[in-house]
């Protein structure tokens, strides 16, 4: 019968070989790494010299700032699905095309939006001339430093929001339609109906939405940046992603980047804890 | 509600241009791709005259597109096959069998999923070179399906789940072996969602860029989307040309959502609705 006993550990075996070996593994030999140096220090001990120096570097502040910006976003990218969703669920004309025309940016790599925003939004490209038709002074979308962020920002959400849309139609499924149809004999309008019924609701789906999201702009904007901007102009499109690469890709300084990714990971845990917490207070005040 | 009617004609406009302004991208693209150097620069926006295929011809050819689109295909094929396989297997023994351990390992499993490929990467990478497997197509292949087999199993054991122990204990009565249980029963009953997770997993391969940089550095070995970016430096002037590179890589994509986008929506929310 050992056989038969060893069978679930067998079955579980290569799965839990590749996590534990690619995934488990390198996230403890990060942490470690990050506290030992590069090139001529290779692999001594270094203290917290990495960190102090990542604290002082005005790209990885700026990258951290970037960030607070995208974290001020969040609403806006969430909110954005959520009303579509709320449209599409009241069944607004043309409701079921909405759906798949909706979600169909967001099984397109960011390589490939970002190319083709790339020609659309070129200072001499095809949107600025559509604004001087209009009579509006062309903006240099990616090469002006104070709207780059928000153009590299903007597009990842034409290019996501509908995922969260999709997750906030199928929260929709789960409403209760009794509850909505006692709003509407009531004479509620619009907004209140959002307010008292969808919101309460909707509470578990809006929070997964927000995490979701949030990990989303936080984990996968590297394609958009490395394609549309390469974090220009004067740095001001990094994310910390993209500088822990230019660390270990370009500057060749796996350690200092491994530094620069054990902050990454603490944010991301910050930003996550803090973000349940607050939903979940929030949840319960409704 | 007085007036409901005009409301939701007011709000169907604005969704209709956003409809438009979700498709007109790659539409312009494509339309790009189609026209001549020329033509372009004149005139942007009108339609292409003819369906001109040199520049695509031009993309697939001299600019190696060709090559890596054969690297993205390769590599997609072996990640989803190894995730599929390792994902039922592990789906399975998580869901029907009891054994020591299970669910700390479902834990486990959980929390890799929250462990971003940007934290790893840097230490990953070192590992795989240790291992002599970067810039491979079995370390590519590995890192890829490291990257997504959390999710995988998360899916699998739920899908799993909801099957009832019955059918299980039926089939461990007629003689067979957990293998032969996995094998006969649970492959084909998980089907649809091995079909749902498959597809899921293949975009998100193909889809890859920070990966496929990382593991593959040397040009003959770039995936598709490598190559896209490298088309750009190339082709500056070139818009058409580059346009169609562009739409190789995108072409896939649509006619894989074209074919599978309820599977697609179902895998995303798969995690809302639960936890």
């Amino acid at each position: 019968m050992s056989a038969e006993r060893l069978a679930p550990f067998v079955l579980i075996a290569p799965a839990v070989l590749v996590i534990v070996l690619f995934r488990l593994w390198p996230l403890l030999l990060g942490v470690n790494f990050s506290f030992t140096g590069d090139g001529d220090r290779n692999g001594a001990a270094v203290g917290l010299d990495n960190y102090t120096e990542l604290f002082a570097d005005p790209l990885f502040l700026g990258a951290l700032r970037n960030v607070g910006w995208l974290v001020l976003l969040l609403p806006v990218a969430v909110a954005i699905p959520g009303m579509l969703a709320t449209f599409i669920y009241l069944r607004v004309p043309g409701h079921r095309l909405y759906r798949s025309v909706y979600f169909f940016p967001a099984v397109l790599s960011p390589v490939i939006v970002g190319s083709i925003f790339n020609l659309l939004l070129s200072f001499d490209g095809p949107l600025n001339s559509v604004l001087d038709v209009v009579g509006i002074e062309p903006v240099d979308w990616l090469g002006d430093s104070k709207v780059a962020l928000f153009t590299v920002v903007g597009v990842h959400v034409w290019a996501t929001f509908g995922m969260a849309l999709v997750v906030f139609l199928s929260g929709f499924a789960t409403l209760d339609p009794a509850l909505l149809d006692a709003a509407r004999s009531d004479g509620a309008a619009l907004p209140q109906v959002i307010r008292h019924v969808i919101i309460p609701g909707l509470s578990r789906t809006i929070q997964f939405v927000f995490v979701t999201t949030m990990i989303g702009m936080l984990t996968s904007m590297f394609g958009l940046i490395y394609v549309m901007t390469s974090g220009g102009p004067g740095g001001s499109t990094y994310l910390p992603e993209y500088y822990i690469w230019i660390q270990q890709g370009q500057m060749n300084r796996p350690a200092f980047a491994s530094a620069a990714s054990t902050v990454l990971f603490l944010v991301m845990l910050v930003v996550g804890l803090a973000q349940v917490s607050f939903l979940r207070r929030t949840g319960k005040e409704d | 509600m007085p007036g409901a009617r005009t409301s939701r004609w007011l709000i169907a406009v604005p969704m209709a241009l956003l409809a438009l302004a979700t498709v007109y991208p790659l539409v312009f693209t494509a339309n790009a791709a189609m026209k001549t150097r020329r033509d372009y620069i004149l005139d942007r926006f009108a339609l292409a005259d003819t369906l001109r295929w040199d520049n695509i011809s031009t993309a697939w050819t001299t600019a190696g597109t060709a090559r890596y689109f054969f690297n993205s295909v390769l590599v997609v094929a072996g990640a989803v096959a190894l995730l599929l396989l390792f994902g039922s297997m592990a789906g399975f023994a998580l869901s029907h069998l009891r054994f020591r351990g299970s669910r700390a390992l479902l834990l486990g499993c959980l929390a890799a999923l929250f462990v971003p490929f940007q934290v790893i990467m840097v230490p990953l990478v070192r590992t795989m070179a240790d291992t002599g497997l970067v810039d491979t197509y079995p370390g590519l292949i590995l890192a890829y399906t490291a990257q997504f087999l959390p999710f995988t199993i998360y899916l699998m054991t739920s899908y799993y789940s909801a099957i009832p122990a019955e059918i299980v204990d039926a089939a461990r009565i007629d003689g067979n072996t957990p293998y032969g249980v996995y094998r006969r029963i649970m492959l084909p009953i998980g089907r649809p969602a091995l079909l749902s997770v498959g597809v899921l997993n293949a975009l998100f391969c193909w889809n890859d860029v920070l990966i496929a940089l990382l593991m593959m550095p040397s040009a003959e070995h770039r995936t598709l989307m490598v190559g896209v970016t490298s088309l750009r430096g190339q082709y500056t002037a070139d818009i058409p040309t580059f346009a169609s590179g562009v739409l190789i890589a995108a072409v896939p994509v649509l006619a894989v959502y074209l074919f599978f986008q309820r599977r697609i929506a179902d895998a995303v929310t798969a995690g809302s609705t639960k936890g």
